[in-house]
């Protein structure tokens, strides 16, 4: 995820609240801009970086928090929970890439065909090349009955991010309901 | 009590799970209480599921204060108390709600704010320790809501610190803990949730007494007693009492607690989220019992009553932290937080270094790491006034340190719930887990060599004074583009 947008129209002399306000609505947008993507559980990538705007937005009101009126506790704990929600669902799509890897990533595995180069690829890039060393490690490969084990393990990831994608998704729709985004922007505006 | 001369009062405490009412004599250090009772109604759920209090929470309402000003005429008391808190505070419709009240009982409820409602409960909680003189030393009081969880501490009964958090045992249910009874994966998530939030609670002095107080503490400290066999005249949970009702609360469902344990099946259903909250609290405290008190907000709002007659609401305002002294932080000019707030949070993320250094608790690594995205969080909303050469220097160090704790952190986190997934997985199912724990534990080895070398060559100074040389006095730049 690209790094914080730098925020214009900041007068350096100006009361702290009045600019902790222009910078918490530019970071609720930056989060606003991902909810496009919130409909389709395999938005990995773009779920993922909801999630840190989430918690740069969430930061932005606890720095400020002072400054803002005490609804914003409220506001703050939604938008904790929806970061930790993200959080758990980001967790288990690292733990399935990671699973992948060990049963389809070594060179010699011959069930790497039905693990596609572009997808192996993209779950590469979200585990660390020093930890994707240890995992492929061709004198610790696991044992066939070991892959049977890591193959039922990845079913159950696979379950529990189905389960914990359905909990946010639910969770941001009653945020849609009430117009979530726009009591941010009252809040703030207040 | 001493012989003096009382007024006989009611109060009434409109909670987010609880309505109740105590008619007492009183005097300014204390109550005889003649007669006390709660009805669960949950207004704070339907405050969570839509924001405002349904009609059939405002019928039921109504019903019960009638009972409770019945109750109220039979004894003369005089005057008739009311405060409301967090769900009534939240509820979008508070003020159609008063104004039913009102004109259907002629009772004037006054809605208190999270600093009112402390300090309330701190005096009801405590007022009998005060009357047998058994206070020593620093005391804390936990009230246990609904909808709202009040912290006070005190040296020698002056309260020195105090928070209102927006987490009750109803807002909990509601949120994470509706199937009943819940699944390991709801408590284990309600807990993470809890303990993130607690990790922030900034305490300089944990109290080695906690009292807790609130309906779902007084239901943990009956089902206990019940359930355990545990001496009835004891008045204290300890931490396995919390962990044996918590395996209960999750073995059989809320109804068949009620039946058993003879309690209302309401109440049963939003238990376990008490315990988690008491759990965690009393994690956070680091403290193994906790002592339950059946006194609260309405006992406090009778004794502030005695002691400053009408006035009362005014005095204990006066006493609110935030108080007209304390200048808003608002007009702080942003520079000047931007300067503060840089060396904060450098500070607080650079304390962490020598636990992590340790490596005892993976803990101290978490913290730091989340110090470091406070410290990033500060640069972003600072970065327009900042001196962009010293800039990029540090928030480049800020990244990269958050980096390398990120990648401990991560595997730790992979390695803890591999763990807690083995002891659930049949045998054949451990030996692939132990496999991948194990490579991922030879990983993390390597890894802690690089975050030690990385940690080693962190001049705490050269970071303060980079960090203080971004943002300038009178900032490097306006800001405006």
């Amino acid at each position: 995820m690209a790094k914080a947008r730098a925020i214009s129209n900041i007068d350096a002399h100006a009361p702290t609240g009045r600019n902790a306000r222009i910078i918490a609505k530019t970071r609720l947008e930056e989060m606003y801009y991902w909810n496009v993507y919130v409909d389709d559980p395999s938005n990995v990538q773009e779920l993922h970086n909801l999630r840190i705007a989430a918690k740069r937005l969430r930061y932005t009101l606890e720095i400020f928090e002072e400054t803002f009126p005490p609804e914003s506790k409220q506001v703050i704990q939604e938008v904790t929970q929806i970061q930790e929600e993200l959080g758990l669902i980001h967790d288990n799509d690292v733990m399935m890439a990671l699973l992948r890897l060990c049963l389809y990533g070594h060179d010699s595995d011959a069930g790497g065909k039905d693990f596609a180069v572009e997808q192996q690829e993209r779950e590469r890039s979200m585990v660390d090349p020093g930890m994707l060393a240890s995992l492929l490690d061709p004198h610790t490969s696991p044992s066939a009955e070991e892959r049977e084990g890591l193959q039922r393990l990845l079913h159950n990831v696979q379950q529990q991010r189905e389960e914990r994608y359905d909990a946010f998704r639910q969770h941001w729709y009653q945020l849609r309901e009430k117009d979530f985004q726009r009591e941010i922007t009252e809040l703030l505006d207040s | 009590m001493r012989k003096q001369s009382f007024s006989l009062c009611a109060a009434i405490d409109i909670g987010s799970n609880t309505i109740r009412v105590v008619v007492a004599k009183c005097v300014p250090d204390g109550l005889d209480i003649l007669e006390a009772d709660e009805k669960l109604v949950r207004i704070g759920e339907s405050v969570n599921a839509t924001g405002s209090i349904s009609q059939h929470k405002l019928d039921e309402t109504i019903s019960i204060l009638h009972q409770y000003l019945a109750l109220a005429k039979k004894h003369s008391a005089h005057p008739i108390l009311a405060v409301a808190t967090e769900a009534i505070r939240k509820a979008s419709n508070k003020d159609e709600f008063l104004a039913t009240i009102k004109r259907e009982t002629d009772l004037s409820v006054n809605i208190i704010s999270g600093d009112i409602e402390a300090i309330l409960t701190f005096y009801g909680a405590t007022y009998e320790m005060v009357q047998e003189d058994s206070v020593s030393g620093r005391v804390g009081v936990m009230d246990l809501g609904g909808g709202s969880t009040e912290l006070v501490l005190a040296k020698q009964m002056q309260i020195n610190w105090q928070t209102s958090l927006p987490i009750g045992s109803g807002w909990l249910h509601d949120r994470y803990l509706e199937p009943n009874p819940p699944t390991i994966a709801d408590i284990a998530t309600a807990h993470t949730f809890l303990q993130t939030y607690l990790a922030h609670l900034n305490i300089k002095r944990i109290p080695p007494l906690l009292i807790a107080t609130g309906g779902s503490a007084n239901s943990l400290l009956l089902l206990a007693q019940r359930a355990f066999r545990l001496d009835s005249s004891q008045s204290e949970l300890t931490l396995d009492d919390l962990l044996r009702c918590e395996g209960l609360l999750c073995a059989l469902p809320a109804e068949e607690i009620a039946h058993r344990y003879q309690l209302e099946a309401k109440r049963a259903r939003i238990l376990i989220a008490g315990v988690l909250i008491t759990r965690a609290i009393m994690e956070r405290f680091q403290l193994h019992t906790i002592r339950i008190s059946s006194h609260g907000i309405r006992e406090g709002v009778l004794l502030a009553y005695s002691r400053h007659g009408e006035q009362w609401l005014e005095h204990i305002q006066k006493r609110e932290p935030s108080a007209p002294e304390k200048k808003s932080p608002y007009d702080e000019e942003f520079v000047q937080s931007g300067r503060r707030l840089l060396q904060e949070r450098a500070k607080k993320m650079l304390a962490w270094h020598t636990d992590v250094l340790k490596h005892e608790d993976i803990e101290a690594v978490h913290k730091m790491r989340v110090a470091s995205r406070r410290l990033r969080a500060v640069l972003d909303a600072y970065e327009s006034i900042c001196d962009p050469k010293p800039f990029k220097k540090i928030y480049r160090r800020v990244k990269d340190m958050a980096d390398i704790l990120g990648m401990a952190r991560d595997t730790d986190v992979m390695i803890a719930h591999l763990r807690e997934q083995r002891e659930q997985s049949a045998d054949a199912e451990k030996i692939s887990i132990n496999w991948l724990i194990k490579r991922l534990e030879d990983y993390r080895a390597q890894h802690q060599v690089e975050l030690e070398r990385a940690l080693h060559a962190l001049d705490e100074d050269t970071w303060l004074r980079q960090i203080d040389a971004c943002l300038p006095e009178g900032g490097f730049r306006n800001g405006k583009s």
